[in-house]
């Protein structure tokens, strides 16, 4: 009697256990993916955003599998974008891509998507090792901005060495230099400083920093940076270097408006409105990662994953987590290649 | 001491709890209230959202409010009707409740709908076609705001100079159609000579344009009729300030941000704007409201606005302008 209860005891939490569990595994012939910026007007995300657009279309049309992107903007809140992820594991998505605000605070994020198995590619703002080794389904893709500095770096370089004087305007055997530096809080921001300037002086350049200031990657705060700096020191400034296009955009904006001429301007991402600048001689270069690239990258990797299949090998990962995007100097001459 | 009877009156209690507790953990016994999220598609007639950036934002809006999934989806080619229709198609097999169209080709959409296969609720963006599937419009009367903008424009101009209007050198929209078309029959009918200029994509404007001003020797006021046109007009404009110095006025329609910009810059003299905000919001409205089979606004005809730099900051438009969702 006793065994006969319990046989039917068992068969009874077996059927209702088992119901729950009647999807099937069917081959997938759509993905969802979910995009979070962590800035939807920063030049250079927004270039990378029309770029996964385009990419996302190249992929449908080769492989049959329709890509919906859901992208989303979550305005430099890190309380929004975790908002947004949240809606985006909801709304059923196949795998995210987020542009994080905060690299500090990315561990909330990945809860939610290890939670709901949803793997999750981080790009432009690398969050902590810590985080990144949390689950063999996170990775990374952006640029090695040790190498993007010492890019800039060098473009100044091969300059002074051709022509000491294009660069060192005033001809005193020192060339004066201004810094605009993006957010305290980005890894690239201070990497980008620090191995610029490095590369500077150890390319035999003789610079002397007048003064530095912080512009959180915007082309308003560079530009009120500048002025103030062209009023406190007029006919002192040779170079600028900035840490992004926007910002140097930004310094060029304030020496037209004060009718400054001979500076030299830097920057870094080659945006449209940087190479444009290039174009045009009013920025002297930029380093720019290979946009399309970038974007392949992140949607080729975000579609793998999405439908099971190995990381693509055309994007080789770097400890199978982080994909480095190659990088270029974007001087006048070579703008239209 | 419990007897047997008690035993087995023991076992049945914790046998029917154990029961009742796989019952509630597998949803048989306490079911979650399930709101239905319904699917909705955004189909427009661009290869790019470039000048649907505040629609999406009120689109985004609606779609958090009223809980339901709205996809945006642009088209490979601008402006490629087949393709259009291959999305539309695609979102109905793919189990879409509701679509939001902006049309590329009106027959070829109507054709599809009188042999039925469409068979799910649509909202149409800038057409007013009728049919049993169209369950809501959103149209901007662009005749009259072209009527408009060339008002403008000749109040604020001399008659000594020359009129040029872009257009595009291969496909219109029907928006682009409609806006050139009220723009020359302003300027027929108050007997002001235009020249029209079709630009295809490989041309280069700036010379175009220069080449106009040599011919007449004269300085020219342009006229754009899409968002595109104004923008690149005014990008060289912003690159080549000596050339600008010819140019008597800029005008168009859009109010993507470079317009603003631009606007802002004084490149652009005016633009017609609509509350592209709210269209993307009661689109998504107006879908949402049909699938819960609830009555509402079926029709809705936009108002426009002729926005010049001063206006950027005036609160009402900077609210449409800039809208925070």
């Amino acid at each position: 009697m006793r065994r006969r209860i319990f046989f039917l005891l068992l068969a009874v939490c077996m059927l209702l256990t088992s119901c729950g569990h009647n999807q099937k595994d069917e081959q997938k012939t759509s993905i969802r993916i979910g995009i979070s910026l962590y800035r939807g007007d920063d030049t250079f995300i927004n270039n990378i955003r029309s770029e996964l657009e385009e990419k996302a279309k190249e992929y449908e049309r080769e492989n049959g599998i329709k890509v919906t992107l859901d992208i989303q903007d979550a305005k430099g809140s890190q309380n929004t974008q975790n908002n947004q992820v949240e809606r985006f594991i909801s709304l059923g998505c196949d795998v995210l891509c987020i542009n994080p605000v905060d690299r500090m605070e990315a561990s909330g994020m990945i809860e939610k998507a290890m939670a709901a198995k949803v793997p999750v590619v981080f790009f432009n703002r690398q969050p902590v090792e810590e985080d990144m080794n949390r689950w063999e389904q996170l990775y990374y893709i952006g640029v090695d901005a040790k190498e993007t500095a010492i890019l800039q770096g060098q473009m100044v370089v091969d300059m002074y060495q051709k022509e000491p004087e294009s660069v060192d305007i005033n001809g005193d055997g020192v060339v004066n230099y201004v810094l605009l530096e993006g957010e305290s809080s980005h890894q690239d921001s201070l990497i980008r400083t620090e191995w610029s300037i490095r590369s500077l002086k150890d390319g035999g350049v003789p610079i002397e920093k007048i003064t530095g200031g912080i512009a959180n990657w915007e082309r308003s705060q560079a530009s009120a940076l500048m002025e103030q700096w062209l009023l406190q020191y007029p006919g002192t400034i040779e170079l600028v270097v900035s840490n992004n296009d926007d910002m140097a955009l930004g310094a060029i904006d304030a020496l037209e408006r004060g009718e400054v001429t001979g500076v030299n301007v830097i920057g870094i991402d080659g945006t449209t409105p940087g190479l444009e600048a290039v174009r045009s001689g009013k920025m002297l270069g930029t380093v720019s990662a290979n946009k399309e690239l970038y974007a392949s990258a992140i949607l080729e990797l975000a579609a793998g994953c999405a439908l099971g299949k190995e990381a693509p090998k055309e994007y080789p990962l770097v400890d199978g987590t982080y994909y480095w995007t190659p990088q270029e100097i974007i001087i006048m001459e070579n703008t239209d290649k | 001491m419990i007897g047997k009877k008690g035993k087995l009156l023991l076992f049945c209690y914790m046998l029917l709890l154990v029961v009742l507790f796989l019952m509630c953990s597998t949803d048989l016994i306490i079911r979650e209230p399930e709101q239905e999220v319904y699917q909705i598609a955004v189909i427009i007639e661009d290869a790019t959202d470039n000048n649907y950036g505040n629609f999406r934002k009120g689109m985004d809006q609606a779609a958090v409010e009223l809980n339901a999934d709205v996809r945006f989806i642009t088209l490979y080619g601008k402006l490629e009707p087949n393709q259009q229709m291959e999305f539309i198609m695609r979102e109905q097999q793919d189990g879409t409740d509701a679509v939001i169209v902006a049309p590329v080709d009106e027959q070829k959409l109507f054709d599809a709908l009188a042999q039925k296969q469409i068979t799910i609720p649509m909202v149409l963006l800038g057409s007013e076609l009728a049919e049993e599937k169209i369950i809501g419009t959103i149209t901007v009367d662009n005749k009259k705001m072209g009527q408009e903008l060339a008002r403008q424009m000749l109040a604020q101009t001399p008659e000594e100079v020359s009129v040029v209007i872009l257009s595009q050198q291969e496909k219109h929209s029907m928006a682009e159609k409609d806006f050139r078309e009220g723009i020359t029959k302003e300027l027929s009918g108050r007997g002001r000579a235009y020249q029209t200029i079709y630009c295809s994509e490989d041309v280069n404007l700036k010379e175009v344009l220069k080449g106009v001003m040599d011919s007449g020797e004269r300085q020219i006021v342009i006229l754009t009729e899409s968002p595109e046109l104004l923008t690149l007009t005014a990008a060289i404009g912003a690159e080549d300030s000596l050339f600008w110095e010819e140019v008597r006025g800029l005008y168009g329609r859009g109010d993507a941000i470079p317009i603003l910009n631009y606007l802002d810059r004084g490149f652009i003299t005016g633009t017609c704007a609509t509350d592209e905000f709210s269209m993307g919001y009661y689109s998504v409205c107006m879908a949402v409201r049909e699938l819960e089979g609830l009555e509402g606004d079926v029709s809705l005809r936009m108002d426009y606005h002729y926005i010049e730099k001063e206006d950027l900051r005036k609160k009402t438009y900077e609210k449409m302008l800039f809208p925070i969702e």
